[in-house]
């Protein structure tokens, strides 16, 4: 269970959140012409890595607003929060504070109890 | 096993008689007694028949890590699987035995001993793969199905479980001495600290052995009480007993299930275990050690004992399970063992150890040669043998000769591994220790400490100066405790993980896995069949997966592999240990979530007359809907469906409508808002009045439908679905905060604020004009698709020309406190005119009759308007909307795309059914094109036959042809495909 920092309303748990994808995706202007694979890659396409991904929440439970935040995916930690019109953060800046279980490999399971 | 009670202790009162039934048979024990405890006491020992092979068992431990010794508790709700070496007996408890039949000691399973060699590793996987398909159904499933298994499913279960939420600096987990110790330190400090223990008594070690013999000069057992007393007495710290920690998570958050009725029989209705969710900084882990066995031929039979159960029994228990049991170890964890028999007037029948004299401790040497037990050393045990029960051993000793022991009890140590089944959970990475031969925490992930033996420190020298060095951070008082021990050993042990067979036969076996009877030999076929990595090859033989998760054996396993694979131990690995530790009941998971408090029910504010009134009521979500009103008992469904109907076609009904979702949007820039969330354009709509609206994903497939209000442009009224009201919510304000940020709009859930009554029929408007009689409801001063607002006798309500059904109607909104009076005025009111009650069911027909779709049942994620026959509603001059770029990509202008259209049987006798298949030939031949299916389907009595929705491939342009319905019986039903309206298709009643 993780506890998730609203920018609002400070840390709660988690399951007073619902998760909304990836953040930081911007919808194509309708007031212009959209090509097919613009709006296609909008509506269907998301990255999905293991690792640092900026994410977006939304405080269901809670005060209700939407606020990103950067995860990372292969441990689970929410290493920010921040408000929607906040500048999204640097992922350098979590680099060299990430913490994987077990000597992660690259993609794939990490779920090892030695030291690989 | 003959035992004998030894002397009463704190824990054990000789003269609280205890009387419980074991298979139907009385037995006494005392109070403080486990059901293992007891059944020792009474010289049972043969408590249960194992998985596979239906092996006799007995108990082999003193504790959690229990892996034959399971029962049922016939007097709580049957409850299977429970830890005899845990569970607490109390007066009148009835306790059954497990995998057997017909009784314990004549077991019909036991053949499947005789047919042990085809059960061997990968038995069900070659099974269910094999070519033997036929052997599987009619030989070896139902065999299996019979025979294999632990207990029988609880009846009637009706335990209740409360949730308690904890949020601490610090949770130290064990409250043996390390975990005393660990409080004693924070003791009065700023930190908001839990200790948790399993057991009834905090104390671990001081209660369970005699290994030491002072603690500050003092007797071990006064130091206990006078710390335990400080530490309750201690304002920041909170003690948890008979609590168990299953589960170590991500973020410090561990989960831990209370036992609230120890030794005593849980109350009906009482809550009878408490989960405790745990949030906590750190996390001390004082959980102690697991002793492992040994593996040798029938290592498995009643009368087999870990030798420091052995002592727990005599210590904690007042019991010596038996007078001379022989004791066979590779460590000197067991020496304690020794010691506490000979200080209770006992001794082992032998002492064999596979160490060199050179390495047995001198203090062991000493104690054994006084008091003449015989020893043997550089000797294993090649087996053990005798019918249910142990009888004889034979020893093969330093020189090769074979000695055949007799004897009642054997005592085995295999050595002793940290309890790191937590610490694996939290994350935290292990390593080999090759002196020790365990895994020992060494990365910790999260803020966890481990301390004392769970840590890996097997002896007790460092123990003040590890804890004042782990606890540093804390800044808290450092420690400076004596101790001194009576069996003054460092730990030392030779590696031994299964002793060679002396006799190789079919039949033979030395078990790695008790509960689920794996054998060595087992793990050696998987190894050769090429399961060598330690998950496939858990998985292949079923190694360590039973409820005890191989607490005692695991290591012995990767031990074997280990040489087998001529591999580091470190190398082969361990599988991963999941939660929980031990296993927790789903109505402990569950809490308070279920039965009523499942899903919360919600009912509309004219739920009590439904209830008078003959409803049969309809879950729609949440939501409780009158599907449809019964007049009496007899009435079928159909029967009341079809009244119902009828009568709103020719006079009129009623229908609670208040479940519809409602939301009110506001602010400066509501119209744009709105425009940009609709398909349809809300520009030029005039003030009062309404529209139907479709709301599409960004996908372009319709999401939700409902009447929009304008009652300017800067205020809206939205009606959504039953079901939809809290995801059109959501949608439009994910969208005004993420999208739309710059536009001024507000909105808010108004559905419980308001009921709703569709009133439709032809008789409709003389009701309205009686019920509302200063309201003009003439064409001319209220058109359709308008709405107004009035007061009725000091409420305001609002009233909505609009129908579902094809008649004239009306939508009355009322604040929900004053609803059912008015519901109950235009009852009465209403009667003359013929007016009744309907259901959603008939609703449901009505609106199909006119081709209304219902999204979600007409619809299904796949459908665009276009699909549907509603291009008009598309403002086609709006710039954007949700959803409006992809109405022109390639796949939704495709032509053959799924559309809907009406459908009715070409014989309009034959029958038709919601799922049917339509295709375009009579004759039923695999494989058919299929193009489509019906989503709605009704008898309508007002058109004297069944019709149906349907979705078809390019269905717009097959309005007209015929095609074909496929039953369920492999025939088809001719039908027309017809345009999706089959009555009053010019709306002449809708506005009349
Ligand atoms: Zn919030």
């Amino acid at each position: 269970m993780l506890i998730i920092n609203c920018p609002y309303c400070g840390p709660r748990d988690q399951s007073e959140f619902s998760n909304g994808g990836e953040a930081h995706v911007k919808r194509p202007d309708g007031s212009k012409e959209i090509g097919d694979r613009e709006w296609g890659e909008y509506v269907f396409i998301r990255a999905n890595p293991k690792g640092l991904f900026y994410e977006r929440w939304v405080h269901t439970h809670g005060c209700r607003k939407w606020f990103n935040c950067v995860r990372d995916t292969s441990t689970d930690e929410i290493l920010v929060t921040y408000k929607l019109d906040e500048k999204k953060p640097n992922l350098n800046n979590f680099k060299s504070v990430v913490k994987t279980p077990s000597g992660e490999p690259e993609v794939g399971s990490g779920n090892f109890t030695v030291e690989k | 096993m003959k035992s004998i009670n030894l002397k009463e202790n704190q824990f054990i009162q000789f003269h609280q008689k205890i009387s419980f039934k074991f298979d139907g048979v009385k037995y006494f024990g005392y109070k403080g007694d486990t059901i293992a405890s007891a059944l020792l006491r009474n010289n049972i020992n043969l408590v249960g028949r194992s998985f596979k092979y239906h092996r006799p068992r007995g108990i082999y431990t003193c504790g959690i890590e229990e892996p034959n010794a399971l029962v049922q508790i016939i007097s709580e709700y049957s409850e299977p699987n429970t830890r005899a070496t845990i569970k607490k007996i109390y007066e009148g408890m009835e306790i059954e035995s497990q995998n057997r039949w017909p009784s314990l000691e004549n077991d019909f399973g036991s053949i499947n001993n005789l047919f042990s060699p085809i059960f061997t590793a990968g038995f069900y996987y070659k099974t269910f793969m094999g070519p033997h398909k036929k052997f599987w159904k009619n030989l070896y499933e139902p065999l299996i199905r019979r025979a294999a298994g632990l207990g029988k499913p609880p009846k009637d279960f009706k335990g209740i479980s409360n949730h308690i939420h904890h949020n601490v600096d610090v949770t130290i987990i064990g409250g043996g001495l390390n975990g005393l110790l660990a409080a004693k330190s924070f003791i009065n400090s700023n930190y908001d600290v839990l200790l948790i223990d399993f057991e009834e008594q905090l104390g671990g070690i001081i209660n369970n052995s005699n290994k030491i013999s002072l603690i500050d000069n003092t007797e071990p057992k006064n130091w206990l009480k006078e710390t335990i007393q400080e530490i309750e007495d201690s304002k920041n710290i909170k003690i948890l007993k008979n609590t168990l920690v299953t589960t170590y998570n991500y973020i410090n958050h561990l989960i831990a299930i209370e036992d609230r009725f120890v030794g005593s029989k849980p109350i009906e209705g009482k809550v009878n275990s408490t989960l405790h969710k745990i949030r906590t900084g750190h996390t001390i882990l004082c959980n102690g050690h697991i002793e492992r066995f040994l593996s040798f031929q029938n290592n498995d039979l009643p009368g087999i004992m870990l030798s420091s159960s052995f002592e727990k029994y005599m210590c904690r228990y007042g019991l010596a399970p038996s007078k001379e049991p022989v004791i066979f170890s590779n460590n000197s964890n067991s020496n304690s063992l020794v010691y506490s028999l000979i200080k209770a007037g006992l001794k082992p029948k032998a002492y064999i150890d596979s160490r060199s004299g050179e390495e047995i401790e001198p203090n062991l040497f000493d104690l054994i040669r006084k008091n003449d037990v015989p020893l043997y050393t550089n000797s294993q045990i090649k087996g053990a043998f005798g019918n249910k029960k142990i009888e004889k051993i034979l020893v093969e000793d330093s020189s090769g000769a074979l000695n055949e022991i007799k004897c009642d009890c054997l005592c085995l140590s295999g050595g002793i591994n940290p309890d790191v089944h937590l610490f694996t959970q939290s994350k935290g990475l292990l390593d080999w220790d090759e002196k020790d031969l365990t895994y020992k925490p060494s990365k910790p992930f999260q803020p966890t400490i481990t301390l004392g033996s769970a840590s890996g420190q097997f002896n007790f020298d460092n123990l003040n100066s590890d804890i004042n060095e782990k606890l540093k951070t804390f800044k808290v008082k450092k420690l400076d405790v004596k101790l001194e021990l009576n069996t003054n050993t460092k730990y030392n042990i030779e590696k031994l993980w299964e002793v060679s067979p002396q006799k190789k036969s079919l039949w033979a076996k030395s078990f790695i896995d008790l509960q689920n009877d794996v054998t060595t030999k087992d793990i050696r076929q998987a190894i050769t069949e090429g399961f060598d990595r330690i998950e496939h090859l858990k998985r292949y033989t079923t190694n360590s997966m039973g409820t005890d998760q191989g607490k005692i054996s695991s290591i012995n396993a990767l031990g074997i592999v280990s040489d087998l694979l001529d591999k580091k131990v470190n190398e082969v690995g361990t599988t991963i240990y999941r939660p929980p530790y031990a296993p927790l009941s789903f109505s402990a998971i569950a809490g308070r979530n279920c039965y009523e408090f499942y899903d919360p029910e919600r009912k509309s504010p004219i739920h009590s007359w439904h209830l008078k009134n003959g409803a049969i009521f309809e879950d729609v979500g949440q939501w409780k809907r009158p599907w449809y009103f019964q007049i009496n008992k007899d009435e079928s469904m159909h029967d009341a469906v079809q009244r119902e109907s009828k009568n709103v076609r020719e006079n009129a009904g009623i229908l609670d409508g208040s479940t519809l979702g409602k939301i009110e949007i506001k602010g400066e820039d509501a119209l744009e808002f709105m425009n940009l969330i609709y398909t349809n354009s809300f520009t030029k709509m005039k003030q009062g009045s309404a529209r139907y609206a479709l709301m599409l994903g960004e996908d372009g497939m319709v999401k939700d439908d409902g009447i929009i209000c304008k009652i300017s442009d800067q205020h809206f009224i939205a009606t959504t679905t039953t079901g939809g009201a809290a995801t059109v919510l959501g949608c439009m304000e994910e969208y005004a905060q993420t999208e739309w940020p710059n536009l001024k709009v507000f909105m808010n859930s108004i559905t419980e604020q308001y009921a709703t009554f569709n009133i439709s029929g032809p008789n409709t408007r003389e009701i309205m004009k009686k019920a509302f009689p200063n309201i003009n409801f003439s064409n001319e001063e209220f058109p359709f698709m308008t709405f107004q607002f009035h007061e009725f006798n000091g409420v305001p309500i609002r009233i909505l020309r609009a129908s579902f059904t094809g008649e004239l109607g009306y939508e009355i909104y009322i604040p929900s406190n004053s609803a059912l009076k008015i519901w109950d005025n235009i009852q009465s009111l209403g009667k003359e005119f013929g007016l009744a009650p309907y259901g959603t069911e008939a609703m449901h027909l009505l609106r199909a009759e006119k081709g209304y779709i219902i999204v979600g049942q007409d619809t299904d994620g796949s459908i665009t308007p276009i699909d549907l026959g509603l291009s008009w509603m598309i403002g086609k001059s709006k710039k954007d909307f949700l959803g409006k770029r992809s109405l022109t990509r390639s796949d939704t202008i495709r032509e053959d795309r799924k559309q809907l259209v009406g459908i009715i049987p070409s014989n309009k006798a034959d029958k038709l059914e919601e799922g049917q298949h339509i295709i375009l030939d009579k004759e039923i031949k695999s494989p058919i094109p299929m193009l489509g299916h019906i989503t709605s389907c009704y008898y309508s009595s007002t058109l004297g036959h069944d019709f149906a929705l349907a979705v078809i491939k390019n269905g717009h342009s097959m309005i007209g042809t015929k095609a074909y319905a496929s039953t369920s019986s492999m025939s088809t039903t001719g039908v027309d495909i017809v345009k999706p309206v089959f009555y009053d298709e010019d709306n002449k009643r809708l506005v009349s």
